[in-house]
């Protein structure tokens, strides 16, 4: 799961490699909203600071 | 700015994130550093930004692809952030060991704003963007292997959080690798 990121980044390089710039974005988005989610649910303690 | 400028200047950019995986990739192999969740979501982030630079380096400069750099860069200095507020009050703890007086969270957050600040000033440099063909035509060695050296480092990556992690959730202070043990 924690490697998701990283494979869909490195498609996305590939498909860049490949002058395919549509599914290189495609899977750049894929690869950072993954990365988003998976820091969301890596969130589990509440932060001990007064803001 | 030269055209020719900012394309080593991007060429450079894509090896200094080279250099920040690698060196991560060093302290994790040499020293037994094992990253934490928070740390492989960082280097995440570092490669989402460094991706930005090498759709430049590939398809030529365009706007979007220093947006790539910026949303990237933002992301991976959220979660810098979030790891140095976790560790900020003293007695709090930190994770891993300090490198010049810093923990490599806070240097991830350091280095994460001044990709965004880069980005910032090389969208300044209008002309870039009406060149009409682009650079990988003529990729020279410094770009070139910037972007092998990013491929390999990304592979690295997936392979090394998979050996760590397995197919779920890394634990959060990891002592040994889950698939080899």
């Amino acid at each position: 799961m924690m490697s998701l990121p990283f494979l869909l980044f490195a498609c996305g390089l590939g498909a860049a490699w490949l002058r395919q710039r549509g599914a290189a974005m495609g899977f750049w988005v894929a690869g950072l909203v993954t990365l988003l989610v998976l820091f969301r649910l890596h969130m589990t303690d509440v932060l001990n600071i007064a803001l | 700015m030269p055209s020719e400028v900012l394309r080593l200047l991007n060429a450079l950019g894509l090896v200094a994130v080279d250099t920040v995986l690698l060196l991560a990739f060093a302290d994790q192999l040499w020293f037994h550093d094992l990253p934490c969740p928070l740390c492989v979501l960082q280097r995440a982030g570092f490669v989402a930004a460094g991706f930005g630079l090498a759709l430049n380096l590939i398809f030529g400069p365009r706007p979007s692809h220093y947006g790539v750099l910026i949303l990237g860069a933002s992301a991976g200095a959220v979660v810098a952030m979030r790891q140095t507020l976790l560790h900020i009050v003293p007695g709090s703890g930190a994770y891993g060991l300090p490198f010049l007086g810093l923990h490599l969270y806070t240097w991830a957050f350091i280095l994460f704003a001044a990709m965004i600040v880069g980005a910032a000033v090389l969208l300044f440099a209008d002309r870039q963007f009406g060149r009409p063909e682009p650079w990988s035509q003529r990729l020279s060695l410094l770009p070139l292997t910037a972007i092998v050296a990013f491929a390999l480092l990304i592979v690295g990556n997936f392979v090394s959080t998979l050996l760590l992690c397995g197919l779920g959730f890394c634990p959060d202070n990891p002592t040994e690798y889950l698939l080899t043990g």
